[in-house]
């Protein structure tokens, strides 16, 4: 039976949706015997705790400090390692996010071990663990396992869906303290620069999003008259904004906001999985030039074209 | 001030090679053959600071079936020298390997201030390396890089983050892996450049030249493990276009959508 240690992440003041969609996924796996949660900061909700304990946490082992505010590499990876050694896992694993790839490799690292990254699903054969990460822009399953007594993972951002109704109980709750040195503080927080999320896309039924195919701030006028005339919203890709070709709160994907319309129109996106992972359209519908594009691989309909030349005659044949 | 930049080379994503016949080497030329983009992101960040501090920048490449190639490309960017380190018994498919084999080669080069890396290496969707190799050096790092600032006590980075954007500061020695962000748009090679790497010599290092064995950095050193590796076979059938006048192309998809009965409006 393995038992397993969650690495707990909190955004924007709740139990980030990545890190439910573990433990949910956990409680699929028979096997699993207990899911035990890390969770740090200077300060620990306890909504954050009943939340964990509802997605199937059975225990909540909890660091609080000044230096866990926010997340830096060192002094989370020395609190981490604090935990595993108390509680002894076999499976250490954290949702795929920015914070999540950057702590689960060192701990791994520590452990004299490499590490499974961005799987999408976890099986059990005989006795070993089975890591399964899509690779090549989702072409290929790459299964791996790991040599070692403790097996480290991240799973893909969006891989397990979050149970909507969980059913799970009280998490039983300890904690205990870590100190820290200088040593551990070199890297510095100076502050989090939040994307303005002016706009709600994730109940948007229609959502028009363009990619770096666009290529510029004014061509992006073509998706915005798109998605009006279709009554939806507009969207992008994270190097879209990253150059002000569109406001950030447009940003779609793993860094941005998740969405599920009936429709997604990706223009000019070549399907990255930190783009697609935010995706769950009813119908994908794209246009590239590019016919390898891996956008195509989840598209339920495509046009390989140019974007600039097919979506004025789609505007205009929708108006006619 | 030193920074080395560790860079990959990778099969171009060109090249039409579905799924498990990309990564099978006996399929491409040497023309199919390009850095990862990922890792020119990091020759931009450190090509960013030469052009900013006189950095001198020396590219490695490890991983790739001509790392001379790309190595020539990445003097041809700006770089001042570049190392080969080619062995065939060294397996780099276990990042915790690759950092090993890093570590090594940065004891072996000496004296440096900076290691720059791509966030991703693309041949394995490995995105541990710079965690991996910043651990072992023990050195701080910061992944995910946007954009850096040189300030007194070292650097100034914003790196990504779900939501937004975190700025941290580092002290003048350590990691940074590099985003795709508009701050490292890779440069293009210029003329001169690339007189300068036709004309450069680049040294060969071997495990051996490192003070590593197989059984350190070889296959059966590897903790991560491939069980089995195929082709994902799509459920749904996809209607991609590919024939037709754009006007025609448009008609189709109208027609085939109506057909399937998908109303394209909200």
């Amino acid at each position: 039976m393995v038992k397993t240690l969650v690495f707990g992440q909190v955004r924007e003041d709740i139990i980030e949706e990545n890190t439910l969609g573990v433990l949910n996924k956990l409680t699929e796996i028979s096997g699993i015997s207990e899911v035990i949660v890390a969770l740090f900061g200077h300060q620990i909700k306890d909504e954050w705790i009943s939340e964990l304990g509802k997605h199937g946490a059975s225990r909540v082992v909890s660091v609080k400090a000044p230096e866990l505010e926010v997340y830096l590499s060192r002094p989370y990876v020395k609190a981490m390692l604090e935990v595993i050694e108390k509680t002894e896992p076999k499976l250490v694993i954290a949702a795929g996010t920015v914070y999540g790839e950057d702590l689960i490799p060192r701990l791994a690292v520590h452990h004299g071990v490499s590490c499974a990254q961005r799987i999408n699903d976890i099986t059990i054969v005989g006795d070993e663990l089975h890591f399964h990460t899509p690779v090549r822009d989702d072409q290929a399953m790459k299964v791996t396992r790991i040599e070692g007594a403790i097996k480290f993972a991240t799973s893909r951002s969006g891989a397990f869906f979050v149970n909507e109704n969980p059913t799970g109980g009280s998490p039983n709750v300890e904690s205990f303290d870590v100190s820290f040195s200088e040593e551990d503080m070199l890297v510095k927080h100076i502050e989090i620069k939040k994307a303005e999320r002016t706009v709600n896309l994730k109940d948007a039924k229609v959502i028009v999003a363009g990619g770096r195919g666009v290529g510029g701030k004014e061509q992006f006028q073509i998706i915005r008259e798109l998605a009006e005339i279709l009554g939806g919203e507009i969207g992008a890709t994270r190097a879209c904004t990253d150059v002000h070709w569109i406001e950030e709160t447009y940003e779609i994907g793993q860094t941005g906001q998740s969405v599920s319309p009936d429709i997604y129109i990706a223009a000019g996106i070549s399907g990255a999985p930190q783009h697609v992972s935010g995706i769950k359209a009813k119908t994908l519908i794209a246009i590239n030039t590019d016919e390898g594009a891996a956008i195509f691989n989840f598209a339920d309909y495509g046009i390989v074209g140019d974007l600039h030349v097919i979506l004025p005659i789609l505007k205009q044949k929708l108006q006619g | 001030m030193k920074i080395i930049v560790f860079i990959e080379q990778i099969v171009s994503t060109q090249v039409k090679l579905k799924g498990v016949d990309y990564f099978d080497s006996s399929r491409v030329s040497e023309d199919d053959l390009v850095i990862n983009p990922s890792s020119k992101n990091a020759l931009e960040g450190a090509l960013k600071l030469k052009d900013q501090l006189g950095a001198e920048v020396t590219a490695v490449c490890v991983r790739g079936l001509k790392p001379n190639k790309a190595l020539r490309e990445a003097i041809a960017m700006g770089c001042t020298d570049a190392i080969e380190i080619a062995d065939e018994t060294i397996y780099t498919d276990d990042p915790l390997l690759l950092a090993k084999i890093y570590v090594e080669t940065l004891g072996q080069i000496g004296e440096f201030d900076l290691v720059f890396l791509g966030v991703e290496e693309q041949s394995t969707g490995s995105y541990a390396i710079g965690a991996m190799l910043s651990e072992k050096l023990g050195l701080p790092s910061v992944l995910y890089a946007e954009e850096i600032e040189v300030i007194d006590s070292g650097y100034k980075v914003g790196h990504v983050l779900e939501g937004g954007r975190k700025i941290v500061a580092m002290p003048s020695k350590g990691v940074i892996s590099c985003s795709d962000s508009q701050y490292f748009t890779p440069r293009y090679t210029s003329m001169r450049g690339i007189l300068t790497a036709k004309r450069a010599e680049i040294p060969k290092w071997t495990a051996a030249d490192l003070g590593l064995s197989s059984s350190v950095v070889g296959k059966e050193a590897a903790s991560l493990i491939e069980v089995s590796f195929s082709n994902i076979v799509l459920e749904k059938e996809s209607y991609i276009i590919k024939e037709g006048e754009p006007e025609e192309k448009v008609e189709n998809l109208l027609a085939k959508l109506k057909e399937d009965e998908i109303k394209l409006g909200a």
